[in-house]
């Protein structure tokens, strides 16, 4: 058997079961049969596409500008929303799991409010706000700061839509530290910002990176918000999931399964280097 | 040195009520009681982490209750050790002076030397997790005693170890207590950990500090019936007053159905007990004499027969149940008891020698 690294909690767990007997054996494979199941799914899926795909297709996708555009705003985007949705999250998902103060429940709430609605509801609420209402357009008009089918407004609305996780992930894995680590630190010589830096935040630091993975992912795949509050401009506004859906619409499925293949291939990538990065390195004083 | 006056800490329905105790320095002080006792609270109280609602706390002559707990000069060694587990051994003790900016060729002889003090040298490179539980026990108290503290606090420092590793840990702890000369509070719910390191002890009930001395004290002459019992002894007896002499001398008693003469502190002589007046008393199992067959002398006073109903050995004496004109439990030698069961009869004399008696005040 291999092993296994339990993601988020706030030491990096390595289990590794031994099997023995036939009873112990069935039991792996039960285990086994149902991650076999779905990866093999996902993998058709994918060669699917590829076999569908003609090398037409594939010149289009590396040699159009407009595409490369796209791949490049999503992958700015979605790191800067990744980024900022971080710096609100430590700090959120320590208050959170620190602090107890009046309408704790409901602020935790609030913060998992977009996790359950669906996307298309952040863009809508997004552009009613920007061009509805006075502070939206004070913003917009008078600070001169513009989301409204902008670029800035991708990052917005992907960070609406995804910084949740980041959040959740975060106070989970806040949760997972025992205070009597800060405790000790405190009486070590640490103020309550040296205790958060040298201990709580390293000891959290999985959790933490696991909530960014799944708000990279979030960001990057996300499509009917952007179609609303940004729209889908060519050169401008457009990433990859919008374009996606422009170019199956005007009826080149080629290129659409062509474009899809890249966006997964990125996301592979970003998510295995991430990964990678944040749950492997040793955190040194 | 370190001195507590009337501190009261409320949390929820618990509170600790106006605790006033004082450790000298180099007194190695255990502070006993139940599980939820409010002894932890207590040492979180003095280490800064929880901030008491009144009174105050000194270190060394010096006024500490308002101080961030790192300007405290306090080492504390919580109860699951609270070793980092992203750091190793070396970097777990620098901890605390790298934190304080200490230089690098300081930090590195300031952890050699108390490594070598703990016997753990050979640690320093390893990670945290595959550590045995005396292990992590002793690198926790590295990391707490590398700053040079006026005062350690150990929360139930060897609660989690098997009973080896904690004789052995117990006897490391008073040494280096010792060597180091501090005063050190050790929380313990653990009657033997007390009595293998202790100088002076006390006893804490729902936050409530029921008695400090010396263990000998807390033994021979418990202020209360909860620490008599906490103080494992069984034998704690409800009685009426038939009469009192000059001085608390040769008062007698009446408990079941014989009478005992008992032998009074100056406290009790100063509480006046009149004819029929209830008190409590207690006697050690230890201290109660028990003869084979049932012949005695009569004017001996407080004898007795009673039978042997149940005996346990459990190593170093025997425990016998003995049902009479009042039930008591004795803790015999095994020869002793050896000699007992040679007669055959389970009915045996039992003396209480007055001067044993302990009565507990009102």
């Amino acid at each position: 058997m291999g092993r296994v690294y339990v993601y988020g909690s706030a030491m990096k767990a390595v289990v590794n079961i031994p099997v023995r007997g036939w009873r112990d054996r069935v039991f792996a494979a039960a285990t086994f049969f149902f991650v076999c199941v779905f990866i093999i799914f996902v993998l058709t899926l994918i060669i699917t596409d590829v076999f569908y795909i003609d090398k037409e297709a594939v010149i289009t996708v590396l040699t159009s500008k407009f595409i490369r555009h796209a791949l490049w705003m999503s992958t700015w985007t979605t790191f800067v929303t990744t980024f900022i949705a971080l710096l609100f999250a430590v700090p959120m998902g320590y208050a959170l799991s620190r602090f107890r103060f009046p309408g704790r429940i409901v602020a935790d709430a609030i913060v998992d409010l977009p996790i359950v609605f669906p996307p298309l509801v952040a863009g809508l609420t997004l552009l009613v706000f920007f061009s509805q209402t006075t502070p939206g357009r004070w913003i917009q008009e008078d600070l001169g700061i513009e989301f409204v089918f902008q670029p800035k407004g991708i990052v917005l609305c992907q960070f609406v839509a995804a910084a949740s996780f980041a959040i959740r992930s975060a106070k989970t894995a806040f949760d997972d530290v025992s205070q009597r680590y800060e405790n000790v630190a405190l009486t070590l010589g640490c103020t309550q910002w040296g205790s958060f830096c040298r201990v709580s935040l390293p000891l959290a630091r999985n959790g933490i990176v696991a909530g960014g993975i799944l708000t990279w992912a979030r960001a990057f795949g996300l499509f009917g918000p952007l179609m609303i509050f940004v729209g889908s401009f060519r050169g401008r506004t457009e990433v990859l999931s919008t374009t996606i859906f422009l170019e199956q619409s005007i009826g080149n499925l080629e290129v659409a399964l062509a474009i899809a293949l890249l966006l997964i291939f990125v996301a592979l990538i970003a998510v295995t280097g991430i990964r990678l990065v944040g749950g492997s390195a040793q955190v040194k004083l | 040195m370190i001195r507590t006056e009337e501190i009261f800490f409320r949390i929820g329905t618990f509170q600790l009520q106006r605790l006033s105790i004082e450790i000298a320095t180099g007194q190695y002080f255990v502070l006993l009681g139940p599980p939820g006792s409010g002894k932890s609270i207590f040492l979180e109280c003095l280490c800064g982490l929880k901030k008491v609602d009144s009174g105050r706390i000194y270190i060394d002559g010096r006024e500490v209750t308002a101080l961030e707990p790192r300007a405290r000069d306090i080492g504390y060694v919580p109860q699951d050790y609270a070793l980092f587990p992203h750091l190793s051994v070396e970097q777990n003790i620098a901890f605390g002076l790298r934190v304080r900016n200490h230089r690098r060729k300081d930090v590195t002889a300031g952890v050699t030397e108390i490594a070598d003090l703990l016997g753990i040298r050979h640690l320093l490179s390893r990670r945290v997790d595959g550590l045995s539980g005396g292990e992590k026990q002793r690198v926790a108290l590295a990391r707490a005693l590398v700053l040079q503290p006026k005062v350690l606090l150990l929360d139930e420092p060897v609660s989690a170890l098997d009973e080896v590793t904690r004789q052995d840990i117990c006897v490391q702890l008073l040494r280096i207590q010792r060597h180091l000369n501090l005063a050190t509070i050790h929380v313990s719910h653990n009657l033997e950990e007390a009595f293998s390191v202790a100088d002076r002890a006390a006893i804490l009930h729902r936050g409530i500090l029921q008695q400090v001395g010396s263990l000998d004290e807390l033994l021979r002459k418990p202020n209360s019936e909860f620490v008599a019992h906490f103080m494992r002894c069984e034998n704690i007896f409800c009685a009426e007053v038939i009469s009192q002499g000059d001085k608390g001398s040769g008062t007698q008693v009446k408990v079941g159905d014989i009478q005992l003469q008992v032998s009074s502190s100056r406290r009790f002589a100063s509480q006046k007990r009149s004819r029929g007046g209830k008190l409590t008393f207690t006697i050690r199992p230890e201290d109660v004499l028990v003869c084979p067959g049932s012949q005695f002398d009569e004017k001996g006073g407080n004898a007795f027969v009673a039978k042997l109903v149940r005996s346990r050995d459990c190593g170093g004496y025997v425990r016998v149940e003995l049902v009479g004109p009042v039930n008591l439990v004795a803790h015999i030698t095994a020869g002793r008891f050896a000699e007992l069961q040679g007669k055959h009869q389970p009915d045996v004399t039992v003396v209480l020698r007055p001067e044993n008696i302990h009565i507990l005040p009102k």
